[in-house]
C-alpha cells in the first residue's frame, strides 16, 4: 500500500487518476474499519487533511459552504447554520457517538452513501448542493442526484467532493433531526429529517426525509404537499405518513423488521413535526 | 510491500521517530512498536471504544486512527494521566466507588472521563452518560461508572 497527502484538490485528483486502487482517505471510521477487517486493501491512500480548501467553512448570500473534510463535531457546533439549515447541525450533533463525530466527516459520509447513516438524510432534507471536483473542472449537484443506491454514488472514478452547499432555505423555517435507535449510539431504526415553516397554526412549508427506509433517503413530494396548508392534525400527518410508507423500501435486520420500520413512520413524523413546532415555539 | 511512512508521534509529552506502515493504525504502533499496551484493543472497527486516546484533547478511537496522520500531534494514552504516582483524580473516583470490574474498558473510559471534565468541569449524570456514549462496557456495569465519573465535579 502506498500513501500520499496532497496539499491541493489539483494533486489529489492527479494521484487519483494515475495511481490504480487509489481511494481518499478522509476522516477514516469507515474505510480504515474496512481495511482493519479485510474487506478492502486500497493500492494507494489519499489523505485529504493537508488540503486547506476541504476544511473551509464560507458564508455567501446563497447560504453556507462547508468543507468536505468538517467533522460532525464540527459541523455540530456550527452557529450559523440556523434556521432551515439547522436540521444539518442537529443530525451532526445526534449521529453515532462523541469519539466518531470527533473523526467522521461530511464528505465522507456523503461518499459512503449508507442507507443506514444519518448526515446524508439532513443533507437531502436542506436541499444541499454537492461540489464536485474531476479531470475536466467542477460541477454543483443536487445531493440527491449524488446518492443512487445503498453505498452507491454517481461519483466518476477520480472525482472526489471538495465541499457541500447549504441553502438559507425557506424564511423563517427550522429544522429538526429525529433518530430512533435501540442504542443511542447505534444506527437508527428510521431517522426523521425536516424542514417546517408556519404561518401562524398552518404550515407553509415542509420537507420530510427518511432514513433507514430504503437504499437512498427517501422524499415523497406527495407527502410534503399532504402536509402545506394543514393545521398539522392527526389526520394529515396520517396521510403523510401513509404516503411515506408505501414508498418505503426498508429492510429486515438485528434493527427491525422491515413491517415495524413502515408502522413506525407516521409516528415518528408526528413526533419530529411537534418537536420542530416546540423548538420554533410555533 | 507497503511503503513505508515516517512519522514523529507526540505521546504523552514524548516524540517518537516510527516508520510505519500507511495501514498500521495508531493502536498497532501503540501497543506493538511503543509497548504502551495500556490502550486495548476491543474490536478493532470502532464500535466499542476500549482504544480511546485523547489527539489535541478531544476522545477519538485509535483502531481507526492512522499515525501516518498524525505527525506532531499531541497524543494522550492511559499512561500518561499519572503524576508524580498519583493517579488522576477520574481513576481514582472510579477505584473508590467500585467500578473498575474486569477493567478491559476502562482506559477508553478514563479517557473519555478526562476529556469531558477538561472541557466541563462539573457535568451532569446526563452529560456524563453522553460523553460515554462511545464505550462498551462488557461487564454492563455503567452504574458506578457515571456516578464515580459525576463525583469528580462534585455532582452526586
Amino acid at each position: 500500500m502506498r500513501y500520499a497527502e496532497p496539499q491541493t484538490v489539483e494533486e489529489g485528483l492527479s494521484l487519483l487518476a494515475t495511481t490504480a486502487g487509489a481511494r481518499c482517505l478522509a476522516g477514516g471510521a469507515s474505510l480504515v474499519s474496512k481495511m482493519n477487517a479485510g474487506q478492502v486493501a486500497p493500492g494507494m491512500l489519499v489523505s485529504l487533511h493537508r488540503i486547506p480548501e476541504l476544511a473551509t467553512t464560507t458564508e455567501t448570500a446563497e447560504g453556507l459552504w462547508l468543507g468536505a473534510m468538517s467533522t460532525h463535531r464540527t459541523v455540530a457546533a456550527e452557529a450559523r447554520l440556523c434556521g432551515a439549515m439547522s436540521v444539518v447541525r442537529h443530525a451532526a450533533g445526534q449521529l453515532a457517538h462523541p469519539a466518531i463525530r470527533n473523526m467522521a466527516t461530511l464528505g465522507g459520509s456523503v461518499c459512503l452513501a449508507d442507507p443506514q447513516t444519518e448526515l446524508p438524510v439532513a443533507l437531502v432534507a436542506a436541499s444541499a448542493r454537492v461540489e464536485v471536483a474531476g479531470a475536466s473542472g467542477r460541477r454543483t449537484v443536487p445531493v440527491e442526484s449524488l446518492l443512487v443506491g445503498a453505498f452507491q454514488t454517481s461519483l466518476a472514478p477520480g472525482e472526489l467532493v471538495t465541499r457541500v452547499l447549504i441553502p438559507r432555505g425557506v424564511d423563517g423555517a427550522v429544522g429538526h433531526h429525529l433518530r430512533y435507535s435501540r442504542v443511542v449510539a447505534d444506527y437508527p431504526t428510521v431517522s426523521v429529517s425536516l424542514v417546517l415553516a408556519m404561518d401562524r397554526d398552518t404550515c407553509r412549508y415542509a420537507r420530510v426525509v427518511l432514513g433507514s427506509c430504503g437504499p437512498v433517503p427517501l422524499h415523497v413530494d406527495a407527502a410534503d404537499a399532504r402536509l402545506v396548508g394543514t393545521r398539522l392534525e392527526p389526520g394529515a400527518v396520517a396521510a403523510a405518513g401513509r404516503l411515506l410508507a408505501d414508498s418505503s423500501a426498508p429492510l429486515d435486520d438485528v434493527r427491525g423488521s422491515a413491517e415495524y420500520r413502515r408502522m413506525l413512520i407516521p409516528r415518528l413524523l408526528g413526533r419530529a413535526l411537534s418537536q420542530a413546532r416546540e423548538r420554533a415555539h410555533v | 510491500m507497503s511503503d513505508k511512512v515516517s512519522v514523529s508521534l507526540n505521546v504523552n509529552g514524548k516524540t517518537h521517530a516510527l516508520s510505519v506502515a500507511p495501514e498500521r493504525t495508531l493502536l498497532d504502533v501503540l501497543r506493538e512498536e511503543l509497548r504502551a499496551t495500556g490502550t486495548r484493543r476491543g474490536c478493532d472497527a470502532g464500535d466499542c471504544g476500549a482504544c480511546t486516546v485523547l489527539v489535541e484533547g478531544l476522545p477519538v478511537l485509535s483502531c481507526l486512527s492512522l499515525p501516518a496522520r498524525l505527525s506532531g500531534r499531541a497524543i494522550t494514552t492511559v499512561e500518561g494521566l499519572e503524576t508524580g504516582g498519583e493517579l488522576h483524580p477520574v481513576q481514582r473516583a472510579l477505584v473508590q466507588h467500585g467500578a473498575v470490574q474486569c477493567g478491559f474498558c476502562m482506559s477508553g473510559i478514563v479517557l473519555a472521563a478526562k476529556a469531558l471534565l477538561d472541557h466541563n468541569p462539573a457535568p451532569t449524570v446526563e452529560e456524563v452518560r453522553h460523553a460515554l456514549g462511545s464505550n462498551v462496557c462488557r461487564c454492563s456495569g455503567y452504574a458506578r461508572v457515571v456516578e464515580a465519573i459525576a463525583s469528580v465535579g462534585g455532582r452526586p
